[in-house]
């Protein structure tokens, strides 16, 4: 290895590890077979220790203001020192390899589900900062999705019989994202956005649409019905098929929910659920 | 004293005038209102792979102003392979944007495949050199177009560095043929941080080949500066802007201002400062000195989001 890479590692081990700084400095001296007080100079002011340790500490509290930013909901829900305990773990667990800060907080969810405890009494304690924890990330990777806002189809009351005869061109945009969680939380998190300090919701079945219309991030409750029909539209491609497999898992019968959908998809079109494909 | 003026080449780009960065908290009042500045400083990595309204502001602002693109984690110094997608999608970006020049960092952000999202310090060594020369003739031949690189703020040195940063980057140009984007405010930070002259730096660069310049306010911890952009820039920064400003016949400013980011007609009032300082009126700003630990390089404003 070159002098170059091995300072490099040596560095980024002391950086990125968890750990105590001392701990982590000799460690990295032991693996990469260096001394500290010979490769980082010091000065009578700031010793080469504590120059090392402005980016170990940068690191943390860096990486730690983007997953407030990215999860603030939670957040407020854990409050500060529970959510910076599991923040700081998921960052000693998952070092960021991406080059956007967008990615950083991609597995978090992940990481608080793996992280829940064994008995099944405690476990229900994590379940809504993990239901949370997703649809935050959602509303994230919405907003950052391909959207339907360059599409120039009109809205589906201009043309009424697209959705009709052409269902097949109709799929669900990259900017949506279904969600079954077990609590409702979409009134939560608006209260919570409005500075309100709301109860914590009571847990039932909810299944959510998270939808990007004119750059606006939307999050409804949808019936069974609906959720399932645009799951199986997202996952199939197919309108028809999406129609035949939704309704036993509505417990539908076909044509009612052939009823139902020919009222309310030129509604999910304009929702941003459901779009037009060219 | 003669100030020694240098022909302005600038790789044969232009000057933009003074320029703000492109931030989310500024979006709705772009929308809404003459931007005034001149050009305007994208973060690459915000927008690449980004579709969002994110994308949709800088389509418009692209449309009214000229744009650069200034990246985080082309991670030049890296003895890591280059990172093939990222430059992959630079160049998507690029391609959409049109931009006047590309920028980043002479910094390393990780090894392993893992990015600190710091700007690593580089040993300034003639083995660093040769590494990060064959890097940017690789990236310059990939984007078809010079790279431009900025000194970082750094907060420690290597016992193994042989050479002072200006040298580093004056063979680097000399080698590669690429720009330099001066950052005096970490130039400042810098000479501060290692006991150099930050005057005797700005003097020894190549001129010829600084594309722009950045200004940026930091924070005193004592015994060391942290680059915070998160103050208004301190009466030194300005000095070292006018000599590099001279000395490089006048190229394009930008103010950077990360953390605490005030409102943009504040944030013009702090760049048109700029103009009183080419007219030798310097203002009285001292450094700001932190009560409370401080955050080097803050990059949460780029997690910033608006829903409904």
């Amino acid at each position: 290895m070159s002098e170059l890479a091995t300072l490099q590692r040596w560095l980024t081990s002391i950086i990125i590890r968890p750990g105590k700084f001392h701990d982590k400095i000799l460690a990295a001296d032991h693996t990469y077979e260096l001394d500290h007080t010979r490769v980082v100079r010091s000065s009578p002011a700031v010793s080469g220790t504590e120059r090392m340790q402005i980016y170990a500490r940068g690191y943390v509290l860096r990486l730690m203001e983007c997953l407030r930013a990215d999860y603030p909901i939670l957040q407020h829900l854990l409050g500060d020192a529970l959510f910076d305990m599991f923040a700081q773990a998921y960052l000693a667990h998952v070092p960021p390899q991406s080059y956007s800060l967008f990615d950083l907080g991609t597995n978090f969810p992940d990481f608080l589900l793996a992280s829940r405890p064994q008995h099944t009494a405690e476990q229900q304690q994590f379940d809504l900062p993990i239901e949370l924890a997703r649809l935050e990330r959602a509303r994230a990777e919405v907003y950052r999705s391909k959207g339907t806002e360059s599409n120039t189809h009109g809205t589906p009351y201009e043309q009424p019989v697209f959705f009709m005869f052409e269902s097949e061109k109709l799929a669900t945009p990259p900017c949506l994202r279904l969600l079954k969680l077990q609590y409702p939380l979409i009134s939560f998190v608006k209260a919570v956005e409005q500075g309100e300090q709301p109860p914590i919701p009571p847990p039932r079945d909810s299944l959510v649409a998270v939808s990007r219309k004119n750059y606006t991030i939307h999050m409804q409750e949808l019936e069974p019905w609906q959720w399932h029909f645009l799951h199986e539209l997202e996952t199939t491609g197919n309108y028809v098929q999406a129609v035949q497999e939704s309704a036993p898992l509505s417990a539908m019968p076909q044509d009612t929910l052939w009823a139902n959908l020919m009222l309310w998809v030129p509604v999910a079109v304009d929702l941003g659920y459901i779009s037009k494909q060219s | 004293m003669h100030m020694k003026t240098t022909t302005t080449n600038r790789l044969g780009l232009p000057n933009l005038g003074l320029g703000v960065g492109l931030r989310s908290k500024h979006y709705s009042y772009l929308m809404r209102n003459d931007p005034v500045v001149d050009w305007f400083e994208i973060i690459s990595e915000n927008y690449m792979n980004n579709f969002g309204y994110a994308r949709h502001i800088l389509e418009y602002v692209a449309g009214i102003r000229p744009i650069v693109m200034h990246g985080v984690s082309m991670s030049i110094g890296s003895t890591d392979p280059l990172n093939t997608a990222y430059l992959q999608q630079l160049k998507e970006l690029a391609d959409f944007v049109q931009p006047v020049w590309i920028s980043d960092h002479l910094c390393w952000t990780g090894v392993a495949h893992i990015n600190t999202h710091d700007l690593l310090p580089m040993p300034l060594t003639m083995e660093s050199l040769q590494h990060v020369a064959a890097r940017v003739q690789k990236v310059q031949e990939f984007l078809g177009r010079p790279l431009v690189l900025e000194n970082p703020s750094t907060y420690m040195e290597f016992e193994a560095s042989t050479l002072y940063e200006w040298e580093f980057l004056s063979e680097l140009v000399r080698r590669t043929g690429c720009g330099l984007l001066l950052d005096v405010n970490n130039v400042f930070v810098s000479s501060y941080n290692h006991n150099f002259d930050p005057e005797l730096y700005i003097r020894s660069i190549p001129h010829h080949a600084v594309v722009q310049i950045h200004l940026a306010g930091p924070t005193s911890c004592g015994p060391y500066l942290i680059d915070t952009h998160d103050q208004p820039v301190p009466t030194p920064v300005w000095h070292l802007y006018r000599l590099a400003q001279e000395l490089t016949g006048g190229v394009s400013t930008l103010l950077e201002w990360d953390a605490n980011i005030p409102d943009y007609p504040e944030l013009i009032a702090e760049l048109n400062i700029a103009k009183a300082v080419m007219r030798d009126e310097f203002p009285d700003v001292p450094v700001f000195r932190a009560e409370q630990e401080v955050v080097p390089t803050p990059l949460d404003h780029q997690m910033q989001v608006e829903h409904e």
